[in-house]
């Protein structure tokens, strides 16, 4: 196996498994008690586990700080990086931490607008002064340039190179969605190892989609996980469908959670149903799930899915 | 044009308080093209500051007058006879002329009675949209003539994000289209959307106010 | 003097702004003043409605006048076409300037009126002085 960072992650994807990757989200605290509890009863389960990034720009634990904690606990982590608030000098001092952890996955996104994110009670910070001093594009040929030729992007050396499988995001049903598998080829090129895609409701559009993208040659250089989220009431469909771009729900999925006695089963069956139909599709070679809040319906989900157990990689 | 907007009115009633005379300047170029610093908006404040200030049992007069640029030196000049006879001046124009004015009469207070902004356009009457950021380094003749820094709420440069909405209007702003698929839309139009593959790289921000207060010396215009 | 007597000698002053073209064609001469018990109104001609500025109903409150009456012809019938609707949209600017600075937006309005009569301008004058009745005399006074 010619490896680029030797993470689980990778040793998954190249040996032909179907992977799976889970997102965790760190406290709004301090207390690293909160990840390793999740990390208690999340072992096993995934391949990989994302550590968001400050997600809808309110303030949590930080990405690395939770990766490492669930590193320490045995897990494999995938930091997450957004281009919100920090500079390159910043991103690239951060890298150079995190590899120097131990940290061997990165998600590299552009992340969510501090002025027009933070939901329900949360306040978060719409008064901050943004960064994006370079986007999720440009941060991923950062990534590169500091694992391949140990560089970092004004132009020194590194004294050691950083060592990450780089991640990407993908939204193909956004519009303009002409431009999305586009968009997706140029991630690629500049450098992304894997894809996690936004969530999938709507699977023969995304299906449609994962052909371009097959047509182009994209997932046979960086391999695609279907982004899936745990359905919990036919509100947070609704909410998701006209409030989350890029996020596609078919009539029937919120008719059947509005008529469920047991919306909670029904939710579970509809993830398991969705997991096993982006399994079908030529291309998508995982899924990363995401039970928002809620991480723990997915120690019923992901045996319910038949997605254990967890391959033995070296 | 510099785009600004009336500072909400209780902050300008707090810089007012002790003050008795008064004199609101205002700005016949950019800030009376946006309705917020002109002639008549200076007319406009005027009494409003005269009623709430009385309201306020602090009562005071009030002097007018609208210069024609109150970035330009020559015009600030104007002020001299007026200034002596009062003990503050609300500039409505821009940053610029109310530094000015507090430059060219150091021993004046000078306070701001607008927030300045944006560089915008009018798109329409009474609506105005920032279109550019000043940033230094202008791609307008990549990006098919629209401004990604200024109007991508990300100031992303390799496409949009995955938060267009379902209408083409950007995630952060109901009514802001998301930039990017105007230039897609655009690209498209010409046959030209392969420009938009290529991978533009980190941009250099050195030449816009990220680089330090920027600094233009012209010899050939020098005395 | 107590202050109900101080409201019981509380005689307004308005101004009214009227366009012109609402007058009836045989209203007669209108005269720029009327006065009688209970309220003065000062009677302001326009060309047009739209020739109102947020500025003149502003400064015409803080020269002391308990009230201003901006009247306009009906919806689609300006001579100008639009300049009825510009007025009554700067009408609305200023009251709600007004509200900011926790003066009384109803010192402050436009009607409509076509064929008026003098009295029947007089009406509307008397309408504005009357809702100024409930809030008392401007404070800009002397």
């Amino acid at each position: 196996m010619n490896l680029r960072v030797g993470s689980r992650l990778e040793r998954v994807l190249a040996g032909g498994h179907f992977a799976v990757t889970l997102e965790v989200g760190p406290p709004q605290g301090s207390d690293p008690e909160a990840i390793r509890k999740k990390a208690s009863f999340l072992r096993g389960l995934a391949d990989a586990y994302n550590v968001t990034d400050n997600q809808t720009a309110v303030v949590r634990m930080s990405s690395i700080a939770g990766a490492k904690i669930l590193l320490d606990e045995g897990l494999e982590p995938v930091m997450q990086m957004t281009c919100r608030d920090r500079n390159r000098i910043a991103m690239q001092s951060d890298l150079l931490g995190a590899s120097a952890l131990g940290i061997r996955n990165c998600l590299c996104i552009s992340g969510d607008h501090q002025k027009a994110s933070a939901a329900g009670k949360l306040k978060g910070h719409p008064g901050a002064k943004n960064v994006y001093d370079v986007d999720s594009i440009q941060l991923i040929t950062i990534l590169k340039g500091m694992r391949d030729n140990g560089v970092q992007e004004g132009g020194d050396k590194l004294t050691s190179p950083t060592k990450f499988l780089i991640g990407a995001a993908w939204t193909p049903l956004a519009p303009p969605e002409s431009f999305r598998v586009l968009r997706l080829a140029k991630k690629v090129e500049a450098g992304a190892d894997f894809i996690q895609t936004q969530a999938v409701f709507d699977v023969p559009r995304f299906a449609a989609s994962v052909a371009k993208a097959c047509d182009m040659g994209l997932t046979d250089r960086a391999p695609i996980l279907a982004g899936i989220i745990v359905p919990r009431s036919a509100r947070m469909l609704k909410y998701m469908n006209s409030n989350v771009p890029g996020i596609e729900i078919p009539d029937d999925l919120i008719g059947r959670m509005e008529s469920a006695k047991d919306p909670k089963a029904e939710g579970y069956k509809i993830t398991v149903e969705l997991i096993q139909a982006v399994r079908a599709i030529v291309g998508i070679r995982g899924v990363h799930l995401q039970a928002i809040e809620a991480e723990e319906t997915l120690v019923e989900i992901i045996p319910m899915a038949g997605l254990l157990p967890r391959p033995e990689v070296k | 044009m510099i785009v600004a907007e009336w500072k909400p009115l209780p902050e300008i009633i707090e810089k007012l308080r002790g003050h008795k005379n008064v004199l609101l300047v205002g700005c016949a170029t950019c800030v009376a093209e946006c309705a917020a610093g002109g002639e008549r908006e200076v007319e406009t404040l005027a009494p409003l500051l005269t009623m709430a200030m009385k309201a306020d049992d602090n009562p005071i007069q009030i002097q007018t007058k609208t210069l024609e640029r109150q970035c330009e030196w020559e015009f600030v000049e104007q002020l001299a006879d007026i200034i002596p006879n009062v003990d503050a001046v609300v500039s409505i124009a821009c940053g610029i002329g109310i530094q000015a004015i507090a430059e060219r009469y150091p021993y004046m207070r000078v306070y701001p009675g607008v927030n300045t902004t944006s560089l915008a356009i009018r798109e329409q009457p009474g609506i105005w949209m920032s279109r550019c950021a000043a940033c230094g380094d202008c791609i307008l003749g990549e990006t098919f003539g629209l401004c990604p820094i200024a109007r991508c709420a990300k100031s992303l440069l390799n496409g949009p994000c995955g938060g267009t909405r379902k209408n083409g209007k950007c995630e952060v702003d109901e009514n802001a289209d998301c930039v990017w698929r105007l230039i897609i839309e655009k690209a498209e139009s010409r046959g030209e959307l392969n420009k938009l593959l290529e991978i533009r790289k980190t941009k250099d921000w050195s030449n816009s106010r990220h680089g330090g207060p920027k600094r233009i010396v012209r010899e050939d215009l020098r005395p | 003097m107590d202050l109900d007597s101080k409201i019981g000698n509380f005689k307004p002053e308005i101004v009214v702004l009227y366009c012109k073209n609402c007058l009836a064609k045989d209203s007669g001469p209108v005269g720029n003043m009327v006065s009688n018990s209970k309220f003065s109104a000062r009677l302001v001609m326009l060309p047009c409605s739209s020739k109102v500025e947020a500025s003149h109903v502003l400064k015409i409150l803080a020269q002391g006048a308990d009230g201003v009456e901006v009247v306009g012809c009906p919806e689609k019938q300006c001579r100008f076409l639009v300049g009825n609707t510009r007025a009554e949209k700067r009408i609305e600017y200023a009251r709600q300037l007004l509200g900011k600075i926790n003066f009384d937006m109803d010192r402050l309005g436009m009607d409509r009126g076509e064929n008026l009569s003098l009295s029947q301008l007089i009406s509307l004058a008397e309408k504005r002085a009357n809702a100024v009745m409930n809030i008392g005399p401007n404070l800009m006074k002397g």
